[in-house]
């Protein structure tokens, strides 16, 4: 048989034929198109049973309580909490993608020692039972040389278990160097102190106010309780007004019902005019002025004599008839608040402007009634017995603080620590040997990163209790990971500028995903690894222990409905503790208060940093909510939501007018350098008519060092490596609102 | 479909979005971006590739210091009706995949992305740029994908993919509702991530055609307006501004432009 | 043409016309290899089976149960559906080996005492990119289980779970049938089967674009 041509060429048709005949072709190409559809890479996300649990943020003072939406046990969103009163269900932008935050891969798995220089990134995993006793033994040793005055703390903030914690640590160890994050709420207290004898912080009936003069404040940009702020302007934008004072189109400028231009840092200036308005024209609370307030004449006349609206004009570059329309406006409301505090409230502030301002609430007599700023007492439901300390820690105890807070300079403050760099870089206080920072990142978010950097660099041993690799972790010598806020019980105060106590409790939502503590528990550990001198001031078997015990009664409320209001709180109006018993204008508490007005509210310009020949312009640094500031950074999902106006690339845009721009031939999107005396940076031009001419605006809350390049690593520039620090003559806090600077072609 | 707009069951669900409460915070972003298991990447500048279902613009008022003004506005999908109410939006009219549609029950324009096959001519027919197509995988940093939410498929490289009001919200609020023995939801029981989240209580959704939910109302106000009324693409979505110049930028004429049709009343 | 060529021409086209019947049985047997290739060969290449952890009794289970399927596969508060039962619910029963199976002793041995799922194989698992509700269908629609899983809930082993190798898809949703071709309402669960059904019941047909049911009724 002779196999032709023919015969390959039939078997082939056959073959054809037989294979569209099967199933073959069809259902591959079925397969291959569902294939392509769903490439087996692409995740798939398990389902399961779905629950919700409530707990409450405390990524930032806010106080936000939320719902968190889980997928058996993966937790896979995070809403608002319908009932909890801080924040009615809304959330911010930072607290919606907290997520990220939980299950991120820069987060710090285990308990970490530096095997290589500070820095460079080279660590060791180590137990937690060896981190535990090479804490303690480097701190033992420290105690034992006589000197346990020289270890520090920095805490986030002062108030909760966990700082209280910590302090306590400090104390029966013999360390007085307990420092705490600065903000407006720093300048808030010592201003009420000043004024009205509390001790306490300020809290705003911002829900009853129908007129609201800001200062400069950041109302949508994160001042106080953010998403409480938001809710309060959402109520204004149909009853109430506001106006904000600023000297850029901030957002809260552009959104508010007016906004007056301002010559930044004459803030003060402007509200000693208002002030005269109201005086001359008769319109001051009367009854407030006479029952209740000491010095008026004085501050009357000071008012009268220097604040005249046509000299303010000269000072602020405000129209005269806009001061006075504005006073009349304020004078004439129901509840009208001023309040005080530049942007998000990072900076805490001239003192004098707070008493400027706060004078005007006074002037209205809207001080602690309906609408109006009230004083919070301190929260005091944690009432643990006083330590006993052993002889050296009341030797070290009595040791004057390296910041100085407390002393007979600084007698207004508990905590400077915009002055522990400088302190430490100077030499002219004792040496730090020990330094423990919590819930805080200093290297990130102080002001002249380079001094704060210096400062970290003398001090020889360093331990964080970051549960991320921050600026400050990854300069530690040892890292004692912290459960994120969402693995976690907390207690959570008031938050800032909330006009009622109210107490929260954070409760862990989803189990440790990683080998992390409890930096409660880590300080009880170390207490007890410490020796009795120690341990006995720490009773508790662990931190959910002393947490209960401490919340006593009020445990099952809040572990049930997560906050507790304390309804029975009203503010005792019109009641004061200072000496005369009254609202002071001029402070009895200052020791001669008439010396260059030092006691009483007045405006003097601010010396900011920076020759004006060399440095021509004002640099201000200004934050946004879709930027995070404070010891957590901003989540990838934050930084995707940033403006092509702020980031391009790894380029940060500086803001600037366009005609100051072309006064300096810079044109827009080009690339120049950003000098300050402080340092240097490579920036971006951006025109941006809202700015003053003379002015440039840097954003804050970019330029990452440490966590990842998914967490703005490497993108843009830290604002804090241009700014300074301006030290309050009479508080001692920093009051640096801008630097002097330049802008350079490069 | 004309006799399906008689039919009770048939919705329109819209959005109102109150511009002067609008902060630009960005929340109702993120919010989105975590409920619809959007993807991110190392640099999200470039904001032609950065997929944002929900984008805040930032409009100025183009005057000089001190006479500047902006305003922030959240652009979701516009849902497009078309004229005459019929469901032709300029996307689901050219998509050549059926992979976009139009569902007169919930007014909502869909996309499947596993019948898209990225050829992005609904992109280009689209005047809201509310489309965003994928150019690579998504990539999760380890561990991060723990965070993504079942409800909604991940998105792989090379389809388009946008807003759908959350429509898996309205499925999962069908479903408890037919545990309880109901065929119809509530107003709050379906209610998109973005709106959920706004701390300023900007954004309200619901049903435009029902006169019992709050959009119905909201969407008469005096201050509404919607986004290029003129192509008479038919959006629902509005948006309140008591400022003249932002609700005249919803229109954006070019200079001189000739307007030869008054914009219908839809 | 001359002669001589006109001759070759006619004896080449005689022999091919003698060919005819072995060209033809080349045919046949390419017809027939590429038919066994396609319809025997080709399932078996693009299925793979995988085993169960361990079997199961359906039955046996169904007897003693007293709420029948809902017993095991319940809906929950919010209308979502449990599927395939967690450990949690097994344990009820099963803190101790009960009866004298092998199965039984490997659930209870590796699963109950290190508390671990079991990681079931589910055969009417359907892809990612489908929402399936099944609170629309057996509480709304009043549908009933077997409808579209069959009988197996009077199965008294676990059928051989097949998935295909370049879907990944379970074997069940094609069909065990390699050509598609379904005798019950169970024996496929393809989109078009799930759209038959919807047409015929008229359930949605509110799409502009294809005038069936809109597409994400469906799909996410």
């Amino acid at each position: 048989m002779k196999l032709s041509r023919r015969c390959f060429l039939s078997f082939g048709i056959g073959a054809a034929a037989g294979i569209t005949l099967s199933p073959l072709p069809w259902k591959l190409t079925d397969d291959i198109s569902i294939w392509t559809q769903m490439w087996p890479w692409t995740p798939v996300p398990p389902d399961g049973a779905y629950t919700y649990e409530n707990t409450v943020c405390t990524l930032c003072p806010g106080g936000c309580g939320i719902t968190v939406r889980k997928v058996d046990e993966r937790a896979v969103q995070i809403a608002g909490m319908e009932e909890h009163p801080v924040n009615k269900g809304g959330t911010c932008i930072l607290g919606n993608s907290g997520l990220q935050l939980l299950y991120g891969p820069f987060r710090v798995e285990a308990p970490m020692k530096r095997t290589g220089e500070r820095g460079e990134g080279r660590w060791k995993r180590i137990s937690w039972k060896e981190a535990l006793s090479e804490v303690s033994s480097k701190l033992n040793q420290i105690r034992a040389s006589g000197n346990p005055h020289q270890v520090a703390a920095v805490s986030g903030s002062k108030e909760g278990t966990v700082a209280r914690l910590i302090n306590r640590f400090m104390t029966v160890y013999g360390s007085p160097n307990f420092m705490t994050e600065p903000s407006i709420q720093d300048s808030y207290e010592a201003m009420l102190y000043l004024m009205q004898g509390a001790t306490g912080s300020a809290g705003f009936d911002f829900e009853n106010a129908d007129y609201i003069l800001s200062f400069g404040s950041g109302i949508i940009e994160g001042w106080g309780a953010p998403v409480r702020m938001f809710l309060a302007n959402s109520n204004w934008r149909t009853k109430g007004t506001v106006v904000q004072v600023d000297s850029r189109l901030s957002n809260t400028a552009a959104k508010m019902d007016r906004w007056i231009s301002i010559e930044p840092g004459t803030e003060a200036a402007l509200a000693m005019g208002i002030s005269h308005v109201i005086i001359k024209e008769n319109l001051y609370n009367k009854g407030f002025i006479k029952e209740a307030s000491e010095g008026f004449d004085q501050y009357k006349k000071l008012v009268l004599d220097a604040y005249s609206p046509a000299r303010v004009s000269d000072v602020a570059g405000i129209d005269p008839s806009v001061i006075e329309e504005v006073a009349r406006a304020f004078a004439a409301s129901k509840h009208p608040i001023a309040i005080c505090g530049r942007g998000k409230g990072d900076v805490p502030g001239n003192i004098h402007e707070f008493m400027a301002v706060h004078a005007l609430n006074a002037l209205v007599g809207n001080i602690n009634s309906k609408g109006g700023v009230w004083t919070l007492p301190k929260n005091e439901y944690i009432r643990w017995p006083h330590p006993i300390m052993d002889k050296v820690a009341s030797l070290g105890m009595q040791q004057e603080r390296v910041d100085g807070a407390g002393s007979k300079d600084y007698p207004y403050v508990q905590s400077l620590l915009n002055r522990f760099p400088k302190k430490i870089n100077e030499g002219s206080a004792y040496p730090i040997e020990a330094l423990l920072v919590y819930n805080s990142n200093p290297l990130y978010s102080m002001p002249d990163t380079k001094a704060v950097q210096a400062a970290f660099d003398k001090i020889p041993f360093i331990v964080s209790f970051s549960s991320y690799m921050d600026e400050t972790a990854k300069n530690a010598d040892l890292i004692l990971p912290n459960h994120t806020y969402l693995e976690r019980y907390e207690d959570v105060p008031t938050p800032n500028g909330l006009q009622y106590p109210i107490l929260s409790l954070a409760k862990p939502v989803v189990k440790p995903q990683l080998n992390t503590m409890h930096t409660g528990d880590v300080i009880i550990k170390l207490a007890k690894c410490m020796g009795n001198s120690i341990s006995g001031a720490f009773g508790w078997k662990d931190y959910k222990g002393c947490l209960k015990q401490t919340l006593g009664s009020r445990w099952n409320q809040l572990y049930k409905k997560v906050y507790d209001v304390d309804s029975g709180f009203a503010p005792n109006k019109w009641v004061f503790e200072t000496p005369s018993g009254k609202f002071e204008f001029v402070s009895s508490l200052v020791k001669n208060a008439d010396e260059n007005n030092i006691g009483i509210p007045h405006y003097y310009p601010t010396a900011l940093e920076g020759d004006e020949k060399k440095y021509p312009l004002i640099m201000v640094p200004y934050g946004s909510m879709k930027r995070a500031t404070g010891y957590v950074g901003s989540t990838p999902f934050m930084l995707k939501a940033v403006s092509d106006e702020t980031l391009v690339k790894n380029d940060v845009l500086v803001q600037i007018n366009p005609k100051t721009a072309q006064n300096l031939g810079l044109s827009q999107g080009e690339s120049a350098t950003l000098t300050t005396p402080v340092g240097e940076a490579q920036v971006k031009v951006n025109f941006n008519e809202g700015i003053r001419p003379g002015m440039i605006a840097t954003p804050t809350g970019l330029g990452h060092t440490g966590y990842d390049e998914y967490m703005g690593n490497g993108k843009g520039v830290n604002a804090n490596q241009v700014i300074g620090t301006v030290e309050d003559p009479l508080t001692g806090l920093n009051m640096a609102w801008g630097i002097r600077a330049k802008l350079t072609r490069s | 479909m004309k006799e399906g707009q008689h039919d009770q069951h048939i919705k329109k669900y819209g959005m109102v979005i109150d511009l002067d409460k609008c902060t630009g915070c960005g929340a109702c972003m993120v919010a989105c971006m975590q409920e619809n298991n959007i993807p991110f990447q190392k640099d999200e500048t470039d904001k032609m590739l950065s997929i944002t279902w929900l984008r805040v613009f930032k409009l100025d008022n183009g005057k000089p210091y001190p006479d500047t003004d902006i305003c922030y506005l959240p652009r979701p999908c516009m849902h497009c009706s078309g004229i005459g109410e019929h469901g032709h939006s300029p996307c689901v009219s050219v998509c050549p995949a059926t992979a976009t549609d139009y569902s007169m029950e919930t007014g909502i324009v869909s996309q499947i992305y596993t019948r898209c096959f990225g050829c992005r001519y609904c992109m280009a027919a689209c005047p809201y740029h509310v489309r965003h197509f994928n150019w690579w995988d998504p990539v999760w940093p380890s561990g991060m994908e723990r965070s993504l939410n079942p409800n909604v498929s991940v998105r792989m490289r090379g389809v388009v993919e946008k807003c759908n009001f959350c429509f898996q919200r309205y499925q999962i609020a069908k479903e408890k509702a037919f545990t309880e023995g109901r065929t119809e939801i509530e107003e709050h029981e379906y209610q998109p991530a973005c709106v959920e989240a706004c701390p300023a209580n900007a954004i309200t959704f619901g049903d435009l055609l029902n006169p019992k939910h709050k959009v119905y109302k909201l969407k008469q106000d005096p201050r509404a307006f919607r986004l290029l009324e003129k192509l008479h693409t038919n959006p629902k979505v509005y948006y309140l501004s008591s400022r003249e110049w932002v609700r005249e930028a919803g229109d954006n004429y070019i200079e001189n432009e000739k307007v030869d049709v008054e914009p219908k009343k839809h | 043409m001359s002669a001589s060529q006109e001759k070759a021409k006619e004896v080449s086209a005689k022999a091919s016309d003698g060919g005819a019947g072995i060209v033809f049985i080349f045919f046949i047997v390419g017809l027939v290899v590429s038919l066994l290739v396609g319809w025997v060969l080709f399932p078996k290449v693009l299925y793979c089976q995988k085993e169960q952890p361990f079997d199961f009794n359906h039955a046996l289970h169904n007897e003693m149960v007293l709420d029948g399927c809902q017993s095991c596969h319940f809906f929950r508060n919010d209308g979502t559906y449990s599927g395939a039962p967690k450990l949690n619910q097994c344990i009820e029963c099963h803190t101790d080996v009960q009866g004298i199976t092998k199965d039984e002793e490997i659930f209870v041995n590796e699963y109950v005492r290190n508390n671990r799922e079991v990681p079931w194989l589910v055969y009417s698992r359907q892809p990612d990119c489908v929402f399936f509700s099944h609170a629309a269908h057996v509480l709304a629609g009043e549908m009933q289980c077997k409808t579209c899983h069959g009988h197996i809930g009077n199965s008294t082993s676990l059928p051989v779970y097949e998935y295909n190798i370049i879907t990944g898809y379970s074997r069940n949703i094609w069909g065990h049938n390699i050509s598609g071709i379904k005798k019950n309402t169970w024996d496929r669960m393809k989109m078009d089967d799930c759209a038959e059904c919807h047409r015929e019941n008229n359930v949605k047909q509110y799409s502009v674009q294809t005038k069936k049911g809109p597409c994400f009724v469906c799909h996410k």
